[in-house]
């Protein structure tokens, strides 16, 4: 029997739409959720999604994805892979499991909100798709996550994380709402599908594959990298809306990209950025975080938005000045604040981990080198609580991340600058420029408080850091330490800091 | 290269014949492959395509153009997909190619 092929039947059961006689249409698809603004109702019919699948389709072949990537998982469990991995590769695994797992369960309320309230009958059965896509997403990557509780509680945290008071959880939940939840279909569209899968994705579930297989973690690398299949699929949602909007309101489709993608660089120069450049032990390193960017950021996404005919985002200077010194100093503040992570962050600063950043990095050294000696210098005369937090950094009021981004000032010295606003009476700190900025625009829909205004408020009781860490749900048997500080003895020999001149005459 | 488009598959065994079938679909096509590892990187400017009777060719009898989503992990590009072919390009090539084709995709 010969079958009708796709493309002689789909549009056929596809494009079920229909006029409306006991309601109008402003009751089913209603402004706040579906979000036409300037652009004609009857535009959306033009909506064609350019990777097209049937229903038999994607049976098959989420069946075939699902048996390929069990199967690894199966032959692996036998083995003694686990036991191999470095304490760095593993604390880029756990750090990818508590931080994606229920994002991808958000992820899928997104797409039901797309296959609801999407203004084309296509764009809601590609949307369809996309939440079984989520639906598997969110149990996959804590199925495998689950895998590993009993050989150490940490990697708990793949379910739990999310649902604490964590620094970073506030960080991803304030990010990931604004993206998939609060917003309507055509902005989420715009954020989602297209610019943080068919962009930022890439970086955290393809690039990082290639670091997790050097590591030795097949399982892992083959998990993100089937993920990441289904994304290239649902991710072509963004662009047929992208058409639509740039061609009747090219402005909000400029901002809305902007925006998201702002809001994706920072999370990954936190999350990505020291999973690359230093848990990744430095001989398993298949790029820079630097270089994935340029090959899947800068060339790849930037080319995809100039094809619909918008511009690189205005921050552009600033964003690409930060691939220098964003993760490195968020690097730096992940280890000192270890006890309120879920991973075991390693330092990764020996001498040949010091030489592939400076050769990565060109001014890694002047930025960094001086901060990593007076840590060394602490750990090599036994003083470890010295390289211990007493305190919370000061976190940005849009990012939820800590304020701690050097520049390059005219004289020719790296600073960490303050840019703040003042708005009804209070003053409100940013790590940035663009993170002040978005802010501003966006004020209206903000209410998102970071640890440190909960802090301030008397929120968090009692207010010591056995206060905050109980506020954030961290326990002993979770809370992060270096796995081992012996990677500071190599540098034993060398002549050590001196110890700070005040005035006065006195030590500090 | 210039206005580079293409897929990106994960690590497999068949990834080297699926791109000995692009290799096949693209004759006089200056054609970049880069392998990462857990990836291959398979590029070429301005348009890239790849056929079923190509990938049956290399890949067996049986294969299903639809069974190349399993390893298509991303792509550059824009992506048209139909039930004998996969095609990479550019919205400006895609557009004068469908003036020419008459909307054919």
């Amino acid at each position: 029997m010969t079958l009708l092929k796709r493309e002689e039947w789909q549009h056929l059961v596809r494009d079920v739409d229909w006029t409306y006689s006991y309601v109008d249409d402003e009751a089913v698809y209603p402004e706040w959720l579906s979000g036409t603004g300037k652009v004609p109702r009857a535009a959306w019919r033009t909506w064609e999604e350019d990777y097209k699948v049937s229903y038999p389709e994607y049976v098959s072949t989420q069946r075939e994805k699902e048996t390929a990537a069990y199967a690894v998982k199966a032959a692996l469990q036998r083995s003694n892979a686990f036991d191999e991995l470095s304490e760095g590769w593993k604390s880029s695994t756990k750090m990818h499991y508590g931080g994606v797992a229920l994002v991808e369960f958000e992820a899928v309320l997104g797409e039901l909100k797309m296959a609801r309230f999407g203004l084309n009958p296509a764009w809601r059965n590609m949307a369809a798709f996309g939440a079984l896509d989520e639906i598997r997403h969110a149990q996959i990557t804590m199925f495998f996550g689950h895998e590993f509780v009993g050989r150490d509680p940490q990697y708990d945290w793949t379910q739990k994380m999310f649902h604490t008071n964590d620094w970073v959880a506030i960080s991803l939940r304030s990010l990931f709402d604004s993206m998939m939840v609060t917003n309507n279909v055509v902005d989420l569209a715009i954020q989602l599908p297209l610019t943080f899968e068919t962009g930022f994705t890439n970086l955290q579930f393809v690039a990082l594959s290639a670091d997790a297989l050097e590591s030795g973690d097949v399982n892992f690398a083959n998990m993100i990298s089937s993920i990441q299949t289904d994304e290239a699929r649902h991710a072509q949602q963004g662009g047929p809306t992208l058409e639509i909007l740039v061609e009747h309101d090219p402005v909000r489709a400029q901002w809305v990209i902007d925006k998201a993608f702002w809001g994706s660089a920072r999370a990954f120069a936190a999350l990505t950025g020291p999973a690359m450049d230093y848990y990744t032990p430095v001989e398993h390193r298949k790029q820079s975080y630097r270089e994935f960017m340029e090959e899947w950021i800068i060339d790849q996404f930037i080319r995809t938005i100039e094809d619909y005919g918008l511009r690189r985002p205005w921050f552009w200077d600033e964003f690409m000045k930060g691939l220098d010194t964003w993760h490195h100093a968020l690097h730096m503040g992940l280890w000192f604040w270890r006890p309120t992570i879920w991973w075991r962050p390693t330092a990764a600063v020996t001498k040949a981990d010091r030489e592939w950043l400076q050769e990565k990095y060109p001014n890694w050294e002047a930025v960094y080198g001086d901060k990593w000696d007076v840590i060394i210098d602490a750990v090599n005369a036994g003083n470890v609580e010295a390289t211990l937090p007493e305190t919370l950094p000061w976190l940005c009021s849009l990012c939820h991340l800590p304020c701690c981004n050097a520049t390059l000032g005219r004289d020719g010295r790296w600073r960490v600058r303050d840019h703040s606003l003042t708005h009804n009476g209070v003053t409100y700190h940013f790590c940035t420029n663009g993170c002040r900025q978005i802010w501003w625009k966006d004020k209206d829909t903000l209410n998102s408080p970071t640890v440190i205004d909960r802090f301030l408020a008397g929120e968090i009781q009692p207010m010591d850091v056995g206060g905050i860490l109980n506020y954030m749900g961290l326990t002993p048997d979770v809370m992060g330490d270096d796995p081992d500080y012996a990677w500071a003895a190599e540098y034993r020999d060398r002549v050590t800091t001196t110890p700070l001149q005040v005035a006065g005459g006195a030590q500090a | 290269m210039n206005n580079a488009v293409g897929p990106v598959f994960r690590m497999g065994d068949e990834v080297e014949l699926v791109v000995a079938a692009i290799e096949d679909d693209n004759p006089d096509t200056e054609i970049e492959v880069t392998d990462r590892g857990a990836y291959v990187r398979v590029e070429a400017p301005d348009r890239l395509r790849v056929t079923q009777e190509s990938l049956r060719r290399h890949l067996g009898p049986t294969f299903e153009i639809r069974q190349l989503q399993t390893m298509l992990s991303a792509f550059s590009g824009r992506i048209s997909t139909t039930s004998e072919e996969i095609v990479w390009e550019w919205g400006a090539g895609r557009r004068e190619r469908l003036a020419r084709t008459g909307g054919e995709a």
